[in-house]
């Protein structure tokens, strides 16, 4: 099967330190992942590097069929490639309502132009309230962003994300500052994306891990120390050593 | 589709009306009709506080809706008020050299005139060639075309810089004002082909109208920059409305995940930064006629920081805000500057307004901005904010 990101031999150094170790990671074009790892581990930075927030010193990052280079493209040109990002702390519009925030994120042409010509159409109004539903933001849909619970606010953001229909999803700890019911609730929306897309979810909370019940990929000092099913990495003794030992001192 | 955009934004028709009514009420009391309840003069500074209301729009959407806090649409504003001015000036000219010449026994050679007339222009700073850039002077379409091209195109070059190489906040502020600055120094040189110091001026004298009235000309300019006042809140409160809007909201909000979208957050800022830079030029072109003179002194680094001092306590990110602001601080300002104000003697210190005025302006503004975020313009939420 054919990849959909390869992220190959990549290595990043900000003044000194190797954030990121000639890492090396694929995914495939459906799929459910989890990627741990203790604080500084380069979870955040493989992240930017693939949104081409940050430019690595060396490495390949190759996106789809087509096999092409993702670094040296800015960070709209990533977008509109199809790879979606999660912030951890949720960054949703808050001046505006869920409906403009999510009209936003929904795809469509992106050029300044197209953007002022645009009217509102039955099919986008389609799109978003088929968006709000999943993510249980329907009845809110005229709301301001603001005024959402924090759990809200995670749910518009990955609706945001489904709304610009990416083929890669980045997940940035999705389930902090949630109740149970909340990541319960995270977990079948995340679970329902990733089987039409790639959606990679990097999380601290190891219960939340086991409930995505998916492929586990353990980072420490930026390279891959483990990958396999929960089960697997958790009883890899390096990995105990490394993470789960320090999380339980 | 317009319809809607009306209905879904009622404000824009309230201004609208409130303008209109404004404006035919200035028209009946005004000295042309013979009532002269108001003064030709006051009609004129009326008229001019139109264009510095459109200014203001123009300086709310790029700060107030984008987020871009420029302080350089003055600049803009004073290209607009140059360009027109050059033809003003020129046409003027023209028609008195041509008028002294004309009793001359053997008719003047085209050279012979041009010559006259840049000596009439240029003796002020010692010169009587005419520079480049005064070459589309005698055109007045071509002139009027330069009032949108230049601040579009400098605003677009400008832009294009300093928006690529990611440049924001305070510093794009302060790169705006070096820019404003270095114009303002540039112009004040004899050689910069704009009369150094002296500016243009008698720009008050429209060619072709020397039989006009001075109280029917300012009319004119009341209703010339009334329409322009309303077809930029029009365009502007539409730009705004739909999804465009929504993004370069965005962009203020949160650059970055605008960005994560898909969005090419420079080329929105360059749009909006571009665009105001046209409305800015357009509104400096009536302004100065209005006005009669231009100096460098006008494009100062001080007035388009005032602008934004008129749109935070007006209150940004709503376009009727930055009327408000723009109308009563300006008029405001001329009153207490002008003299209208008086003084206050306090025995052992008189307070004179010319002096003191601009304390009160930086407390007024130090207030609003600590404690009224929303200005002026916020009142309206309590006017319709619906019972709950």
């Amino acid at each position: 099967m054919s990849m959909l990101l390869e992220v190959d031999g990549v290595t990043v150094t900000f003044d000194g330190f190797r954030a990121i170790n000639n890492l090396s990671i694929n995914f495939a074009p459906a799929e459910l992942r989890a990627i741990i790892g203790p604080n500084g581990a380069g979870k955040t930075t493989f992240m930017d590097i693939v949104t081409g927030k940050t430019k690595p010193d060396s490495g390949k990052v190759i996106w789809g069929e087509r096999n092409i280079s993702l670094l040296g493209m800015s960070e709209s040109q990533i977008a509109m490639e199809g790879i979606g990002r999660k912030f951890q702390k949720p960054t949703v519009f808050e001046d505006q309502t869920v409906r403009q925030n999510l009209a936003m994120a929904l795809k469509n042409p992106r050029s300044p132009f197209a953007v002022l010509m645009h009217k509102k159409t039955p099919s986008n109004a389609a799109r978003i309230e088929a968006i709000a539903e999943e993510t249980g933001l329907l009845d809110s849909l005229t709301r301001t962003a603001g005024e959402l619970s924090h759990g809200q606010k995670q749910w518009l953001e990955i609706g945001m994300l489904l709304a610009q229909d990416p083929r890669l999803l980045l997940v940035d700890e999705p389930a902090a500052g949630m109740t149970v019911e909340e990541r319960e609730k995270t977990t079948d929306i995340l679970k329902r994306a990733a089987q039409t897309r790639a959606v990679v979810v990097v999380e601290h909370d190891m219960e939340f891990v086991r409930r995505l019940n998916c492929k586990v990929t353990v980072l420490h000092e930026g390279s891959v120390l483990a990958e396999g099913s929960l089960d697997h990495v958790t009883s890899n003794q390096t990995v105990i050593d490394v993470y789960l030992g320090r999380a339980h001192a | 589709m317009h319809k809607s955009f009306i209905s879904q934004n009622p404000s824009v028709l309230w201004f609208l009306a409130a303008l209109g009514l404004f404006t035919v009420i200035v028209t009946v009391m005004s000295e042309a009709t013979g009532v002269g309840l108001v003064s030709t003069s006051f009609v004129k500074t009326l008229g001019k506080t139109l264009c510095l209301c459109l200014v203001a729009i123009a300086m709310d959407v790029v700060w107030g809706y984008c987020g871009i806090l420029s302080l350089g649409h003055f600049a803009f504003f004073g290209i607009g008020g140059y360009a027109i001015g050059m033809w003003l000036m020129y046409a003027r000219t023209e028609g008195i050299v041509l008028d002294s010449l004309a009793g001359q026994p053997i008719p003047a050679t085209p050279q012979e005139i041009s010559d006259a007339i840049g000596n009439q222009i240029f003796g002020v700073v010692g010169a009587s060639e005419f520079p480049m850039i005064w070459a589309f002077a005698d055109n007045l379409l071509l002139q009027l075309l330069m009032v949108v091209l230049i601040p579009g195109l400098l605003a677009l070059v400008f832009g294009w810089l300093a928006f690529r190489s990611r440049v924001t906040g305070v510093y794009l502020s302060i790169l705006t004002q070096a820019m404003t600055l270095a114009l303002s120094l540039y112009l004040f040189q004899n050689e910069s082909g704009l009369r150094g110091n002296n500016g243009l001026s008698g720009l008050q004298n429209i060619p072709g109208f020397e039989d006009v009235s001075q109280a029917a000309i300012s009319l004119a300019f009341l209703w010339a920059s009334a329409c322009a006042l309303g077809a930029g809140y029009l365009f502007f409160a539409w730009v705004i409305s739909g999804k465009m809007g929504s993004v370069i909201k965005g962009i203020r909000d949160n650059e970055a995940r605008v960005r994560f979208l898909g969005y090419h957050v420079e080329s929105y800022k360059l749009f909006i930064f571009t665009i105001t830079a046209v409305v800015s030029g357009i509104a400096g072109a009536l302004y100065y006629p209005q006005a009669g003179i231009i100096n460098p002194g006008e494009i100062a680094p001080i007035a388009s920081i005032y602008l934004a001092v008129w749109v935070a306590i007006g209150g940004r990110g709503r376009l009727y805000g930055a009327v408000i602001g723009a109308a009563f601080v300006s008029l405001l300002s001329s009153w207490f500057t002008g003299g209208g104000a008086p003084p206050i003697n306090l025995g052992f210190y008189t307070v004179l307004w010319t002096d003191w005025w601009l304390v009160l302006l930086g407390l007024a503004f130090v207030t609003v901005t600590l404690f009224f975020p929303k200005g002026i313009g916020g009142l309206f939420d309590y006017l319709v904010r619906k019972p709950s």
